[in-house]
């Protein structure tokens, strides 16, 4: 049974400086449900990435209301906020995903020491899920010695290794080459379909956009199109 | 987890770490030499006062401090009150009978203090017996026949009367058998010229005899090793005594104004350490701040994982401590083994010899430092560590998570 777990209504954001105010977002009014695996699609400037900071609680509206499986962000604290996104949201980033100075396990490992996960447990659920992703040989690795690729599987092995309802992933493929792109989706998909994570990522590869069951068009911060589809 | 990635910050930026934590040790550690020296120098100048003349502790007559007039003889037989250093360990006990008066040589005359001491005692209680320079210290029972008895001149003060041993000098006191003629018996030189200037000793019993007080004694001095709690002992000696006969006086209560001085030049070494302190936390606060301008978009990174402002201010501010404390350790360290080492083999100052026995300080100073010397700065430390470090993580913290990744 699915639930509604993120929800915008009527969001609105503006970005201003001294003399310009720029919409980024302009009345969105948008659902997913739990157990998704779908696609903000876009060129450049149309605010995927405004809305998946709102949907992330990275930021907030100017207008209109973000909720969290029924929860109102707008109205938590600062506190509450950062509660939210370590409990129930995983995040990965077009680049710069890890913390440089830990090692791979050691990034997996942070999330769930925030999450009060005893030490031992954390030692062997972050080693199990980098095991899971091919990852065993760079447990001590540092990011600055690994590629891309990798990098971009360390911050989803820390993302499942949370356990989080919702992974939020800002052009996950960007700065990948078309083999390692591939696996990762495999990745993404295997994780919605075998643990039921809610997917949302932004994207204008058509790689990812194949792959996605709906696609969520923006243009200058309005949604032009949502299309579900069989991929 | 939050230690190790404040302390692999630190390593990743080792080069600025390396900056602030060196200044931080050259700092501290030339803070302590500074410390330590003026220390030294204070130490200096009370142990020699102290050895020369002053005594740690000294018991007189009531009213005596305020107007010494040798008539103000101890209410007491000397044995009775010597009596009382009897079984302390540390603490050694000498009479003495001293007056004002008047030194005289052929060529020229001086004022001056006249000191009768007991020689099996006095050496128990100051220097004078280490400090002959030429001929030699008094002795008890030394035959007299027709000779004359023996004096002890400062070298400053035999300068000034032009004498030398085996010179004739008088001594007069006020008083009616207060006039005495005494043979340089010995010359001798302490740390302060000035006192050299002034004090001449006698035998305890030619002192009696020239000021007409037979069998007795103006002080006791007491000489109390460090290791003793010398005003703790004041205080027992006190407990002990009539304080409507005896005065007991700290030398800190006979010459409070070198106390004061003592006390100013403590005082000096932590406004020292403030500067420093101030200086560091400008150092540290700046360092910070470029790491954490550094690492906006990691930041933002933390805080999308869910870390809290708390914590992220906790972490930076762990750093700056972390900082400050590996600069306050190593600069505690190497300052206090260089002090230490200083104070082992003697900073030689002869060259500035006169100037400083005008002090009354030696020519060879030990430069010493309490273990508050050492607590207090590396509280201060943490201190200055976590104020420094307040405003770069109010930087940290106030920053929005979104903004923070756009950051380049």
């Amino acid at each position: 049974m699915t639930k509604r777990i993120l929800e915008t209504a009527d969001v609105t954001k503006d970005y201003e400086t001294r003399t310009v105010v720029t919409r980024a977002l302009d009345h969105i009014s948008f659902r997913v449900e739990s157990g998704e695996f779908t696609a903000l699609a876009g060129p450049s400037g149309s605010g995927k990435t405004t809305l998946l900071n709102l949907l992330g609680t990275l930021d907030t509206p100017t207008e209109g209301q973000v909720k969290i499986d029924g929860i109102d962000v707008s109205a938590c604290s600062e506190r509450e906020r950062s509660e939210l996104r370590l409990r129930r949201l995983g995040f990965i980033f077009q680049a710069y995903n890890l913390v440089p100075v830990l090692t791979a396990a050691e990034n997996v490992e942070f999330v769930l020491m925030l999450q009060g996960v005893s030490s031992a447990e954390r030692r062997t659920r972050a080693r199990t899920v980098l095991g899971d992703l091919g990852l065993g040989d760079l447990v001590d690795t540092r990011p600055t010695e690994m590629s891309g690729g990798q990098q971009q599987r360390v911050a989803v092995a820390r993302a499942i290794a949370a356990e989080p309802e919702i992974v939020l992933a800002d052009e996950p493929t960007a700065n990948l080459d078309s083999a390692t792109a591939e696996s990762l989706l495999d990745l993404m998909v295997r994780m919605n379909h075998e643990r039921g994570v809610t997917f949302l990522f932004s994207t204008h590869d058509p790689r990812v956009m194949k792959r996605a069951r709906r696609i969520v068009q923006l243009v200058d911060g309005r949604i032009a199109e949502d299309e579900l589809r069989d991929p | 987890m939050l230690v190790h990635i404040a302390a692999r910050n630190l390593s990743r930026g080792w080069r600025r770490s390396l900056a602030v934590v060196g200044s931080i040790v050259i700092g501290l550690a030339g803070c302590m030499i500074l410390v330590g020296w003026s220390r030294g120098f204070a130490f200096q100048m009370a142990d020699n006062a102290v050895r020369s003349d002053l005594a740690t502790i000294a018991i007189q007559a009531r009213g005596y401090q305020a107007n010494p007039d040798p008539a103000r003889t101890l209410p007491a037989p000397p044995d009775e009150v010597l009596a009382l250093a009897d079984g302390r360990a540390g603490v050694w006990a000498a009479p003495r009978l001293r007056a004002e008066g008047l030194v005289q040589s052929a060529r020229n005359s001086s004022r001056g203090a006249i000191v009768g001491v007991d020689p099996a005692r006095e050496p128990g209680v100051s220097v004078i017996a280490e400090a002959i320079v030429a001929g030699s210290y008094l002795e008890n029972g030394t035959p007299r026949g027709r000779q004359l008895p023996p004096v002890l001149l400062g070298t400053a003060l035999a300068e000034r009367l032009r004498v030398g041993l085996g010179d004739k000098v008088v001594l007069r006191v006020p008083g009616e058998s207060g006039i005495g003629a005494y043979r340089v018996r010995g010359l001798y030189r302490t740390g302060s010229s000035a006192f050299d200037r002034i004090h001449a000793y006698v035998l305890l019993e030619d002192a009696m005899r020239l000021l007409d007080t037979p069998g007795r004694v103006t002080e006791i001095a007491f000489f109390v090793d460090r290791s003793q709690d010398s005003l703790a002992l004041r205080d027992q000696l006190r407990a002990e005594l009539d304080l409507d006969a005896f005065e007991v006086l700290h030398w800190s209560e006979r010459e409070p104004r070198l106390a004061v001085m003592i006390d100013l030049m403590d005082q000096m070494g932590w406004i020292l350490y403030g500067f420093i302190f101030v200086g560091m936390a400008f150092g540290i606060a700046n360092a910070i701040l470029m790491s954490v301008y550094e690492r906006m978009r990691e930041f933002g990174l933390l805080r999308s994982l869910g870390l809290g402002s708390r914590r992220l201010l906790e972490m930076v501010l762990l750093e700056a401590v972390l900082l400050t404390g590996v600069g306050t350790v190593l600069g505690l360290v190497i300052g206090w083994a260089l002090v230490t080492w200083m104070g082992t083999v003697g900073m030689d100052l002869s060259m500035f010899s006169e100037g400083l026995r005008r002090w009354g300080i030696g020519t060879t100073i030990y430069p010493s430092l309490t273990l508050d010397d050492a607590i207090t700065p590396l509280l201060l430390a943490v201190g200055t560590g976590l104020v420094a470090g307040l405003w770069p993580a109010s930087k940290a913290v106030r920053l929005r998570p979104a903004e923070a990744l756009r950051a380049t």
